[in-house]
C-alpha cells in the first residue's frame, strides 16, 4: 500500500496531533491551567456530563424552542413565499414591508421579544420565528419565480385547476430551492437560540455555556462548545439525509449527479 | 440612476401599517407602553441626549464591524487561497474544519470572554472567527472551481506558479470570494452586536438591551431603527462596491446577456 498524500487520514493526524499538543501543553502548564484544561478532562467532563443527563436535559429544552420556531417559520413563510412568488400584486404590496424588516440584524429583536414575552419560551421561540423568515421567504420567492414557463403552460394545457398546479407543479419545481432557505435556516436557528440563551434564560445550551465560563468551570464550558458542534453537525446531517431522499427525483435531472 | 417605478401599493400597505400601529399604541395606554407610537420613537431620534448618545453608540459598532470584517476578509482570503491551491495543505486541515465548522459561532463568546477579557479585543475576535468561515469556505471553492484551461494557457504562456496565483486563479475565484463576503456582512453584524448584549458596555447592541431592561421603550425602538439603517447602508455599499469590482465577470454569464 502506498501512502497517498492528499489522504483523508492526514486530517485526522493533525487533529490527533492537536489534542496531544493541548493535552501536554496543559499537563506542563504552558498556559494558564484555568483557561485551557486538558484535553483529557474537558473530553472527560464532556462524558460525565453526558451520560448524567445534564447535557442532554440542555439540549432537550433548546431543541424544542429552536424546533417550534424553525417550524413554525417554514409553516408561515413556505406559502407566504409561494404566494408572493405567483403573484406580483401581493409580492409589491409587501416588498417595502419585508425590506424595512429585513435588515435588522436579528440579537436586536431578543430585547424586543423579551419585552413582550418575558423571558420564557416564547421569547426564544419569537426570535427564531423572525430571523429565519427571511431565508425561507426570499428562497421560496427565487424558487417560484424561477419555474420553467414551460411547466406552467403545460399544466394549464392539461387542464388543471390553480390549486391543482400549485401543489402537483409549482411546489414541487420550487422545492430545491426551498431546501436551500430551510438549510440556510438551521444554522441561523442554532445561532439564535444560543443567543437567545445567553442574553436571557436560565436553562438551554447557550446559557449552560455561558454560566459555565462566568463560573468558572472551563471544563465544562469546553464540554458545552464540544456537544453544541456535534449537535450542529448531526443536524446538518440529518436535514442532508432528509432533503436527499425528499429531492431524490431531482437530482436526475441536473447535469451534474 | 435606475428607472424602476415607485412601488405605490408597497408603499400604501407600509404607511398603512405604520399607521394602524400608531393608532392602535395611541389608543390603548396599555398597549403603548410596550409598543410605543412610532411617531414617538421617531420623535426620539431626534432629540439631542439620545441622538448624541445613539451615535456614539453607532461608530462604537461601525468600529468593531469594520475591524472585525476586514480582518476576516484578509486572513480567510488568504488561507482559502492557500488551502484552495494546494491540496497537500487542504487534507491537513480538512477534519478540523468540518469539526469546527458546525459549531454556532456565538459559542465562541465565552471563550473570547475567558481570554481576552470583555473590552474591544474581544468582540473584534468573536467578529474575525464568525465572518472568516463563509470567506474561508467559498474561496476554498472558488480557487478549486478554476476552468483548468486556463491554468493550463497560463502554464503555456511559461508563467510561473506566482504569476498563474497573481493573474488568474485569482480574478476568477474573485466570484466567489464575493459571495463569501456578502454571507458575512450580516454575519458580522450578528456577532458585533451579540457580544455587545453580552458583555455591556457600549455599542448598540448594549444600547438596545439596557434601554430595554431600564423601561425606556421609545429609545430601544430608535436604536432598532438605526441599526436596521446600519445594515441597510452597509449592505448597499457592498452591492455597489460588488457590481463594480465584477464588471468584468457579469459579462460572461447569463445575468449580462443583453
Amino acid at each position: 500500500m502506498t501512502w497517498n498524500r492528499e489522504s483523508k487520514l492526514n486530517g485526522f493526524l493533525v487533529l490527533l496531533g492537536v489534542m496531544a499538543a493541548w493535552e501536554l501543553a496543559a499537563r506542563a502548564a504552558l498556559f494558564n491551567p484555568l483557561l485551557f484544561p486538558p484535553m483529557s478532562k474537558i473530553v472527560g467532563s464532556f462524558f460525565a456530563l453526558l451520560f448524567s443527563g445534564e447535557i442532554p436535559a440542555q439540549m432537550l429544552s433548546s431543541m424544542r424552542r429552536a424546533a417550534t420556531g424553525y417550524f413554525l417559520a417554514a409553516i408561515v413563510f413556505i406559502p407566504l413565499g409561494i404566494l408572493m412568488g405567483l403573484f406580483n400584486g401581493v409580492y409589491r404590496a409587501l416588498e417595502i414591508v419585508i425590506e424595512s424588516a429585513r435588515p435588522i440584524p436579528p440579537p436586536v429583536i431578543v430585547p424586543l421579544a423579551m419585552l413582550f414575552f418575558g423571558l420564557g419560551d416564547g421569547m426564544k421561540v419569537f426570535t427564531i420565528f423572525f430571523s429565519c423568515a427571511w431565508p425561507i421567504l426570499l428562497n421560496t420567492i427565487d424558487g417560484v419565480r424561477n419555474i420553467d414557463r414551460v411547466l406552467l403552460h403545460t399544466a394549464r394545457t392539461f387542464g388543471l385547476s390553480q390549486g391543482k398546479t400549485i401543489a402537483s407543479v409549482i411546489v414541487p419545481a420550487a422545492s430545491p430551492q426551498v431546501m436551500t432557505g430551510l438549510r440556510i435556516s438551521l444554522a441561523i436557528t442554532l445561532i439564535l437560540v444560543v443567543i437567545s440563551e445567553m442574553v436571557g434564560s436560565s436553562d438551554g445550551i447557550g446559557y449552560f455555556i455561558l454560566d459555565a465560563q462566568r463560573r468558572l468551570k472551563v471544563d465544562r464550558m469546553y464540554a458545552g462548545m464540544l456537544s453544541l458542534a456535534l449537535l450542529g453537525y448531526l443536524l446538518n446531517q440529518l436535514f442532508v439525509l432528509f432533503s436527499s431522499r425528499f429531492l431524490s427525483w431531482h437530482r436526475g435531472m441536473r447535469a451534474a449527479r | 440612476m435606475n428607472s424602476r417605478p415607485i412601488n405605490v401599493a408597497g408603499l400604501a400597505v407600509f404607511a398603512a401599517l405604520l399607521l394602524l400601529w400608531e393608532l392602535s399604541s395611541r389608543s390603548s395606554p396599555n398597549l403603548g407602553a410596550y409598543l410605543p407610537p412610532p411617531s414617538d420613537a421617531l420623535r426620539s431620534l431626534f432629540r439631542f441626549a439620545v441622538a448624541r448618545e445613539l451615535f456614539s453608540h453607532l461608530v462604537d459598532t461601525l468600529g468593531r464591524f469594520l475591524l472585525g470584517y476586514v480582518i476576516a476578509a484578509a486572513l480567510a482570503v488568504g488561507l482559502g487561497i492557500v488551502l484552495g491551491y494546494f491540496r497537500f495543505a487542504h487534507s491537513l486541515c480538512d477534519v478540523l474544519i468540518e469539526l469546527l465548522r458546525p459549531m454556532p459561532s456565538v459559542a465562541i463568546i465565552p471563550v473570547a470572554i475567558l481570554l481576552l477579557g470583555i473590552g474591544n479585543t474581544m468582540m473584534v475576535a468573536v467578529t474575525v472567527y464568525a465572518c472568516a468561515w463563509p470567506i474561508l469556505l467559498n474561496t476554498i471553492d472558488g480557487v478549486r472551481n478554476i476552468d483548468r484551461t486556463l491554468i493550463d494557457t497560463g502554464r503555456t504562456f511559461g508563467l510561473g506558479r506566482w504569476k498563474i496565483l497573481r493573474t488568474i486563479a485569482l480574478p476568477a475565484a474573485a466570484p466567489y470570494v464575493a459571495t463569501g463576503l456578502r454571507i458575512s456582512l450580516p454575519i458580522a453584524l450578528i456577532l458585533v452586536t451579540t457580544s455587545e448584549m453580552v458583555v455591556g458596555g457600549s455599542g448598540l447592541g448594549y444600547f438596545i438591551l439596557d434601554q430595554e431592561r431600564s423601561f425606556r421603550i421609545t429609545e430601544m425602538y430608535a436604536g432598532i431603527v438605526v441599526v436596521a439603517l446600519l445594515g441597510y447602508v452597509l449592505n448597499r455599499i457592498f452591492v455597489a462596491l460588488e457590481e463594480r469590482m465584477t464588471v468584468w465577470h457579469r459579462g460572461s454569464t447569463l445575468r449580462g446577456r443583453p
